[in-house]
């Protein structure tokens, strides 16, 4: 069965653009040009996946967000201008899974796609326990993480981070997220925790904090942790 | 000023009569007569007349012409009594005496006429003088002030000299003349104001005398500059007419030339202002057809290229190998993401411009900024040689996250673009030399190369919009300019507190440094391990 993927976008050449690159892809694509267009697609279709482009001429996308939030975990993809920040921020705090800045690549979204795919139910099924990327493997449920085969010893607050960011690896985590979920809803406002643990944690991971390979960091958003190997199977 | 003006003013009714002026009449009469008494016998009565003339004619120096000719008369008629035969008596024996005292009488009717025709013309050419001297002070100060409305006290108190009265002015602070745009000195009725605004608004004179409102008790005077649309002044003085003092043709045409004095000094102002505004505006329409017309150029290069790319893969397509169908297209990725980037900072350089604009700021650390400054650079030019360099322990900075890494993003890709493919760049992050020990430490970042540097000529001008440099080996200019990016880098840097710099390295290159300024830091993080 393939998958759908529901497009909500107003500028026609995009739209047609990225339908046919999908399509290529193997995937369904249901188009919508205004968000009342998206809710209604978004109830008849029932995607499995949504790229929602910010800037409509209907609204901003938090209605949307929210009606699809309410029926299925089905993954948000947001599609911003350069300068739809606020708002693209907003949109992540409030549950949508990623986000793309115009202009971008097809080769970009499809990755974005697949990383989406990949966490599709992870909010209702059981959380993703292990990472595996490069020489890091992060074994959640022992509460282990070794580098090239050698075990780094975590602070607790290191290990909770790292865990955080495991569970949506490949994906981005909002600062508000990562603070809200480690620290406590309390600390969301100190984004300056976030800046020194997450120095510990490169100085630890990485072979070159200044140019990290792993922790990479989404400026003004969050950070996202590189998308994991592909699991060997089982 | 004010007082050196005010001592400048001139008497203008004729001057009263001094205590010493009368002693000194009086001595002159007491002198002549002593003379003429006391030598009495050895000279005869010819001569004794004469001193009595010249006593007369000295006395008309210093007293008022009625008093002058009134002493004349009772001094012919003191002589007649005293001296001429028969004395003691009014009565005259010869002919010949009865001739010396007619001749006397008219002799001082003379002589004291012209002296104070005399005295009427020295006080005129020194009424004159004044005036003169008054008109030329205020012109130097309204000259040596930018702002006329500054010595608008100076004009008042002028005028109210010489009228003997409280005077009221309305003066313009803008042109073209606007109802809130003037000014009230002094205090005028509902009525006065009135007539105060007819004045300002005609351009003439009204008042006794000058043929409009002549029975009004006082002179409004108009302001005037040089011709205006409409006759209009550039304001207005209400000059009170006090009962009892002389207020003539010659005062009212002094008072006049003091007002348009200040009136072309006001015009002066006005016209120099409005000169200003349209070269600045000239200036800003220059500015912004470069920027279209630089604009339109950055774009149609990329442009251009993506075009014909594109337009050889539709038209060609089935003709050309996958090899070159690869390359076509792979230039048009090239080349649209340069575009994006020119948009990028285009619409960044616009929005920094607008007034009021808001930085979403944040603690970011340098660490951060850097990683992605460089993940996106080598994904730009995978063949280049880049570095990053952070000094340990530096401060976190509170700027805004998304302008900072644009900044960093454009100083990288414009040292990449205008230095050999085989020349290193240099990510640099340190703290600031010097500064105050308990102020906290700015942070310089710095994008250093070993191209061939920025011609000196260039320097200043590299950050201006669209502006492209000449390397300083004189090669041609690089075929893409820097376009807005500098400009942006430079507005960022600012709007931040801090600058971007350009500093030509020893041994060749150029070293791009943003100095930002310390910020205090926040608190440790507490209760977390």
């Amino acid at each position: 069965m393939t998958l759908r993927v529901l497009l909500v976008e107003d500028d026609p050449a995009l739209r047609n653009t990225l339908r046919d690159a999908l399509q290529v892809e193997g995937y369904t694509v249901h188009t919508a040009a205004s968000l009342s267009e998206g809710r209604a697609l978004a109830a008849h279709a029932a995607p499995d996946l949504v790229l929602l482009d910010l800037g409509l001429p209907d609204g901003d996308g938090d209605a949307l967000l929210a009606s699809l939030r309410q029926r299925s975990s089905a993954p948000v993809l947001l599609i911003s201008a350069r300068h739809g920040e606020q708002q693209k921020i907003a949109l992540l705090d409030a549950g949508a899974d990623d986000y793309l800045v115009k202009p971008f690549s097809v080769g970009e979204l499809l990755a974005r796609m697949r990383v989406a795919l990949r966490h599709r139910g992870t909010r209702l099924a059981p959380a993703v326990t292990h990472h595996r990327s490069g020489g890091l493997v992060v074994d959640l449920a022992a509460h282990r993480v070794a580098l090239d085969g050698a075990p780094v010893h975590l602070t607790p607050t290191e290990f909770k981070l790292l865990a955080r960011l495991v569970r949506s690896a490949g994906q981005v985590v909002t600062h508000r997220q990562l603070l809200a979920d480690v620290w406590g809803a309390e600390f969301i406002a100190h984004t300056h925790y976030l800046r020194l643990y997450m120095g510990q944690l490169r100085a630890k991971l990485e072979a070159d904090p200044a140019e990290p390979q792993r922790l990479l960091t989404e400026p003004g958003v969050g950070y996202r942790l590189v998308e994991g190997d592909p699991e060997p199977a089982c | 000023m004010l007082q050196a003006l005010r001592h400048a003013q001139p008497a203008d009714d004729p001057p009263a009569t001094t205590a010493a002026a009368w002693a000194g009449g009086a001595l002159a009469w007491a002198g002549s007569w002593a003379l003429v008494l006391g030598l009495d016998g050895p000279i005869d009565l010819a001569h004794q007349a004469l001193l009595v003339v010249l006593g007369g004619t000295l006395a008309a120096l210093w007293w008022p012409p009625v008093a002058a000719l009134a002493g004349g008369a009772a001094a012919v008629l003191a002589f007649n009594a005293l001296l001429v035969p028969p004395r003691g008596s009014l009565a005259v024996a010869r002919w010949q005496d009865a001739l010396l005292l007619a001749l006397m009488a008219g002799a001082l009717a003379v002589a004291v006429g012209l002296i104070v025709r005399l005295r009427g013309q020295a006080g005129q050419a020194r009424l004159h003088q004044a005036r003169a001297e008054q008109l030329r002070q205020l012109g130097e100060a309204l000259r040596d002030s930018g702002d006329p409305l500054a010595h608008a006290g100076v004009l008042q108190a002028q005028l109210a000299a010489l009228a003997g009265a409280p005077v009221a002015l309305l003066l313009c602070r803008a042109w073209p003349l606007a109802d809130a745009a003037v000014a009230t000195i002094g205090h005028a009725d509902d009525e006065e104001n009135a007539g105060l605004w007819h004045g300002l608004r005609q351009g003439r004179p009204m008042g006794p005398g000058t043929g409009r409102h002549g029975e009004l008790a006082h002179w409004v005077l108009p302001l005037r500059g040089a011709v205006t649309e409409g006759g209009a002044a550039l304001g207005a003085a209400l000059l009170r007419l006090p009962p009892g003092r002389r207020h003539d043709d010659a005062l009212r045409a002094h008072a006049q030339a003091l007002c348009d004095q200040f009136g072309v000094a006001l015009q002066r102002r006005f016209n120099r202002e409005a000169a200003d505004a349209a070269t600045a505006q000239a200036q800003l329409q220059a500015v912004r057809n470069a920027l279209l017309t630089a604009i339109s150029h950055d774009y149609r290069t990329p442009l251009a290229t993506i075009l014909g790319a594109a337009s050889s893969l539709q038209d060609q397509g089935q003709r050309l190998d996958p090899a070159q169908r690869a390359a076509l297209a792979g230039r048009i990725v090239q080349e649209a993401e340069h575009l994006a980037r020119l948009a990028d900072n285009t619409l960044q350089l616009a929005r920094l411009d607008a007034p009021g604009v808001v930085l979403q700021r944040d603690w970011e650390s340098a660490e951060d900024l850097v990683g992605t400054v460089m993940r996106r650079a080598r994904q730009r030019a995978p063949g280049r040689v880049l570095r990053a360099r952070l000094e340990p322990g530096l401060p976190l900075l509170h700027c805004d996250a998304m302008l900072l890494t644009q900044l960093l993003d454009n100083l990288v890709d414009n040292a990449l673009r205008h230095t050999p493919a085989d020349a290193p760049v240099e990510l640099l992050v340190r703290r600031a030399p010097g500064g105050p020990a308990d102020a906290p430490p700015g942070v310089v970042l710095a994008v250093r190369d070993r191209g061939p540097g920025v011609a000196p000529a260039w320097r200043a001008r590299i950050f201006e919009v669209f502006q492209r440099g000449e390397s300083a080996a004189g090669a041609a200019p690089p075929r893409t300019g820097t376009g807005v990016g500098l400009a942006v880098c430079r507005a960022i840097a600012r709007a931040h507190g801090g600058e971007l710099t350009l500093r030509a390295r020893n041994h060749g290159g150029s070293s791009f440094e943003c100095h930002l300024p310390g910020t205090t830091q926040p608190a440790p993080a507490e209760g977390t391990a």
